[in-house]
């Protein structure tokens, strides 16, 4: 039996309004296959609440939100197409994680065994028979994955999946994702870590304030952003440099160890007007443009948490 | 039917139903000792000689100790009910739940079938232990078993009519009081307490103004209850089967009014 292949997600005008504030605001993006896409924005920008549309258990104002051109709710078999993972979701604390992943087989028709070798993809097999309570908080959500891969899903939606994972296994879910990704699924992950992301994602769907800021390619995205390169120097003689940087029209700003930092220049300009300045340099750095700059450039001023 | 076998493997994979299970065991004991001393009263000879005039007293005792158990047998698997349906959101399994099944109705539908199950359970349970202990403890009294008498079927399949009913009203509840707290509060207030304070209220009502308002306390769903099990107490009462429809309608009201706003809710 040939199932359906849901492989990309559309976010068609979708809106989400509620009392106070409206969390997400028409918002249109597409997510590919065969690739990571990073969904960041700042808190409260409205990703949870778009993911949970996407996923049929928040109701839009307006517009749809579908997979491969079916709305989630409308599939036979939702978790053999697409696997979730959500913050604010939980397992019975009295009851162990086995037994948890056991539900979801009986209720989706899977084989009881799916959930042993879930359990072993992701390091739990060895403590699947203890109770949820007993659980830290990584292995909670090495758990939320096991859920996730479950229905072995062409596509995966993620929401903040590295929360309270330790550095090896923050390691071991970009390796996981990006190998998912590699197979030819689709993979869609919120996370606050933009470090983490540059490593993971192929593309990016930036929001703020529940609107779409910018889609695409990681490297364009940096590229458009990029515009202004910035420069880090470190002197026993900050005044004067930034007295002779300001003559030259640069913006000066003091780094918290001290050193000074000068947006719209290079280093060798920087090093020129301190050489000419006779300004004795112990440190001059180039930053080079990465996401967390261009995310946070993109967002300045667009109202974090509400 | 992978739903209900899901829901089945829930209730069975948490410490909650044999803490159910072992409370049983007492509350049965209580139970059936307080129906013994009842019937002891009431089948008495002196007090059979006085209370000529109640026909049914002592068929009514008979049929209490065949029962034994119902009064809390009933509360457990309505509180029980409930609870399947609030510790979705109690445990936070609701997020879960509904990604595995996004049909919503089909979710509570399948928890009512296993309400369903936990209440013809824990009548079966109560009934077997009956059918042993009602005629040993009749025999201590020089009485008959009745045991092949249609009376006493007639109140054992009524018996289990109302642990359905009830455990369907637990699921409606829960469906729409999604707080575990509140839902078993109110569960077990109305349960416990409601029977007496309504009773008395509908009196009062009565009395000060219509002896008309006492037909309608049928409507209360403790009042509709007792009149299916245990019949008439007033002549103008309406008759059993009035109790089993008015609690037939309470269950299906709260459900399909709590499965629609269960279905428009957002989850999480
Ligand atoms: N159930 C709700 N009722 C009312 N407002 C809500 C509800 N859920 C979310 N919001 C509001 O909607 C906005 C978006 O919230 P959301 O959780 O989607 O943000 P987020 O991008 O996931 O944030 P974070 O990065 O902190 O997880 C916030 O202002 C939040 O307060
Ligand atoms: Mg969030």
């Amino acid at each position: 039996m040939s199932r359906p292949n849901y492989t990309e997600i559309s976010v068609d005008r979708l809106t989400k309004q509620y009392a106070k504030v409206r969390a997400v605001d028409d918002l249109s993006f597409t997510v590919n296959a065969g690739r990571v896409t990073g969904f960041l924005g700042p808190n409260g920008a409205g990703k949870t609440t778009a993911l949970r549309m996407i996923l049929g258990l928040v109701t839009p104002t307006a517009g749809t939100a579908t997979i491969g051109g079916v709305r989630y709710v409308d599939m036979p078999d939702p978790i053999r197409q697409v696997g979730a993972v959500l913050e604010a979701s939980s397992a019975h604390r009295g009851r162990s994680a086995r037994n948890h992943l056991r539900v979801i087989c009986r209720a989706a028709g899977l084989p009881d065994q799916r959930a042993d070798e879930v359990l072993a993809i992701v390091g739990l097999n060895t403590v699947g028979t203890r109770k949820f309570k007993g659980y830290s908080l990584g292995m909670k959500q090495r758990l939320g994955i096991a859920a996730a891969l479950l229905g072995d899903p062409r596509v995966l939606i993620l929401d903040e999946p590295t929360n309270g994972l330790d550095p090896e296994g923050i390691r071991w879910m970009r390796d996981l994702l990006k190998a998912l990704a590699a197979e030819g699924r689709t993979v869609l992950v919120s996370s606050h870590l933009l470090g983490e992301m540059q490593q993971l994602a192929d593309d990016v769907v930036i929001i703020a304030a529940g609107r779409l800021i910018r889609q695409g390619p990681v490297s364009e995205v940096l590229g458009a952003a990029a515009g202004v390169a910035r420069v880090r120097v470190r002197t026993p003689q900050p005044e004067r440099l930034a007295t002779a940087l300001q003559e030259a029209r640069l913006e000066v700003g003091g780094g918290p160890d001290g050193s000074l930092q000068i947006s719209g220049a290079d280093t060798a300009q920087v090093g020129h007007i301190a050489f000419t300045a006779g300004v004795e340099l112990h440190e001059l750095i180039g930053e080079s443009a990465d996401l967390e700059r261009a995310f946070l450039d993109l967002t300045a001023g667009k109202a974090g948490a509400r | 039917m992978n739903l209900i076998r899901a829901e089945l493997l829930k209730l069975r994979t948490t410490a909650l139903w044999w803490i159910f299970a072992i409370l049983l065991v007492p509350i049965y004991g209580v139970a059936l000792a307080y129906n013994w001393l009842t019937a002891n009263v009431m089948l008495s000879s002196d007090y059979a000689d006085v209370d000529t005039g109640m026909i049914g007293e002592a068929d009514r005792a008979v049929s209490g100790l065949y029962t034994s158990g119902q009064f809390f047998g009933i509360l457990l698997v309505v509180l029980l009910s409930a609870i399947l349906v609030t510790n979705e959101f109690f445990h936070l399994t609701a997020t879960s739940t509904f990604l595995t099944t996004p049909r919503r109705e089909l979710v509570i539908l399948a928890k009512m079938a296993v309400s369903v199950v936990i209440a013809l359970t824990v009548w079966l349970v109560t009934t077997v232990l009956s059918l042993g202990f009602a005629p040993f403890a009749l025999s201590t009294m020089n009485q008959p078993s009745h045991i092949g008498e249609s009376f006493v079927w007639q109140a054992i399949g009524l018996n289990a009519l109302a642990f359905v009913l009830w455990g369907l009203l637990g699921v409606g509840t829960g469906v729409l009081i999604r707080s575990q707290i509140g839902a078993t509060l109110t569960l077990s207030v109305l349960y416990v307490v409601g029977a007496q304070v309504l009773s008395g209220i509908f009196v009062l009502l009565g009395t000060m103004w219509n002896e008309s308002v006492l037909t309608f306390r049928v409507v209360v769903p403790t009042l509709a209850s007792d009149l299916m099990v245990s019949g008439q107490q007033f002549p103008d009462d309406p008759p059993r089967w009035v109790g089993a429809l008015i609690m037939l309608a309470y269950a299906a009201v709260f459900s399909v009014v709590g499965t629609l706003i269960t279905k428009e809710r957002d989850v999480g």
